[in-house]
């Protein structure tokens, strides 16, 4: 448990000292809404329908894009090699990435929110959206962590990245998507959709941490 | 147990003898029976016929990302790089026969729905599955032919997207569903296509099976000839460099 916290501390660390990639990840999600809602005319009458879309589009796109470049400055910083040779179990440092990458991208697509709610004058910081939000999240930063780390040493990662892990995460994108609308009060049933979303979060993570020791041991 | 092994063994190391004349007598056989013996449909008209190559297709794009999933768990649990060439092999057929499934849907769907394309349930999780292998096929090519970690990486990606498989059908159901319920298989009792049909489907998913499997065949030894040839290259470059070094 320590360890996993001191990989969390450590990539927390490095994610703090080299600022501009997460800053640049927040940038873009906040862009990328004020683009969505200059081409769709969000400002124009209800906006509910669409914003579940636009906001879930832009956490996959801006966790996709941020989570290849921490990884790539591991690998060809050689922290990940000095990781690998540390006595701890692998499971335990894909745990402690993936965990640090929850959380830099929890705080960006909060602030996304926030700006969201002042844009579109709908209040998005409630309790349910906060839940869908995290066990969204963490569904698909499982997969992007292992994919971004495993990948980190290979050309045209950058453009890559995107195309592996965006059709893998067509359930979890319609399970957000529905379950936010929901908690936007406009559909009924929630209950199978934060089910898909819980089980998608679940199984992400078992299956990362059954196949990244497998794919890293030397 | 070991006479099986041996059995297969022995069909393997003769495959290059049995896998094209059965594969040309099974597709000759499959497009004999659609067009000329399977009776005419008589609501959807001659259309129907793509039913033989249609259904039989997404069978053996099945099997082959089947043989794609149980490969990539060779490379990572044995490092082989034989496994590598069979897994590429199985994707690169999986992806034409699962492009097949969808144009020729595509061809049926538009006299049938009178639409080429329609957002149902059964046809957004195929055209997933076919870019989650198109993206499989695409990690593999960035690296060349002995790069390990390559191998290893596409191997990750490729146990994902089968273990997705699952979750996608599940989502978009949920999302749509327009498509007809499967009518083949509804009970042996009474099967709801009539005999002379069920049996040139049949034909037809004997023929494409095999056209799948010496497709695979050919492109899973394309494969390992390129791993040979990548690595003669390597020692050669190595023989080149020590040469020039002596003198």
């Amino acid at each position: 448990m320590s360890a996993v916290r001191a990989v969390i501390a450590n990539d927390l660390r490095l994610a703090w000292r080299d600022r501009a990639g997460w800053t640049t990840a927040g940038a873009f999600a906040v862009i990328a809404v004020l683009l969505y809602s200059f081409a769709f005319d969000l400002a124009v009458g209800d906006p509910r329908p669409l914003l579940p879309g636009v906001l879930w589009t832009t956490f996959l796109f801006a966790g996709v894009f941020a989570s290849a470049p921490s990884a790539q400055r591991d690998v060809e910083g050689g922290t990940f090699d000095a990781l690998l040779l540390a006595p701890v179990d692998p499971v335990v440092i894909y745990l402690g990435k993936a965990t640090a990458n929850l959380i830099a991208l929890l705080v960006v697509e909060f602030a996304v929110l926030a700006v969201a709610t002042i844009l579109f004058g709908i209040m998005l910081l409630t309790a349910p959206i906060a839940g869908i939000v995290i066990v969204g999240t963490a569904g698909f930063v499982s997969l992007t962590t292992l994919l971004a780390t495993l990948g980190a040493s290979m050309r045209a990662r950058g453009m890559l990245l995107p195309v592996l892990a965006l059709p893998l995460l067509v359930p979890l994108l319609l399970a957000a998507v529905r379950a936010t609308s929901a908690a936007l009060g406009l559909e009924a049933g929630t209950a199978p959709w934060t089910l898909l979303l819980g089980v998608f979060a679940l199984w992400s993570t078992l299956i990362a941490a059954i196949l990244f020791p497998l794919a890293v041991e030397r | 147990m070991s006479a099986l092994v041996r059995l297969a063994g022995r069909i393997f190391a003769a495959r290059w003898v049995l896998l094209p004349p059965l594969t040309g007598a099974g597709v000759l056989a499959l497009i004999v029976g659609a067009l000329v013996v399977a009776p005419r449909e008589v609501i959807e008209g001659d259309v129907q016929r793509l039913l033989y190559l249609h259904f039989p297709a997404i069978l053996a794009a099945y099997l082959a990302f089947a043989i794609v999933f149980v490969a990539s768990i060779g490379v990572l649990l044995t490092r082989d790089l034989r496994w590598d060439a069979l897994a590429r092999a199985a994707a690169g057929v999986g992806v034409l026969f699962t492009g097949v499934t969808l144009g020729t849907g595509m061809f049926w769907g538009k006299p049938i729905w009178g639409v080429y394309w329609t957002w149902d349930a059964r046809l957004t999780s195929t055209l997933v599955l076919f870019l989650i292998y198109i993206a499989y096929l695409l990690a593999r090519a960035v690296a060349d032919e002995l790069d390990e970690q390559a191998a290893r990486f596409a191997a990750v990606f490729a146990i994902i997207g089968a273990l997705d498989i699952p979750l996608i059908m599940m989502s978009v159901r949920w999302w749509r569903t327009l498509h007809p319920q499967p009518i083949v298989m509804r009970g042996l009792e009474r099967p709801a296509l009539p005999l002379e049909m069920l049996v040139v489907l049949v034909v037809g998913f004997a023929g494409i099976t095999l056209l799948a499997l010496w497709l695979m065949a050919l492109r899973g030894e394309a494969e390992r000839l390129a791993q040979r040839t990548a690595v003669l290259r390597a020692a050669l470059d190595r023989a080149e460099l020590h040469n020039a070094g002596g003198v």
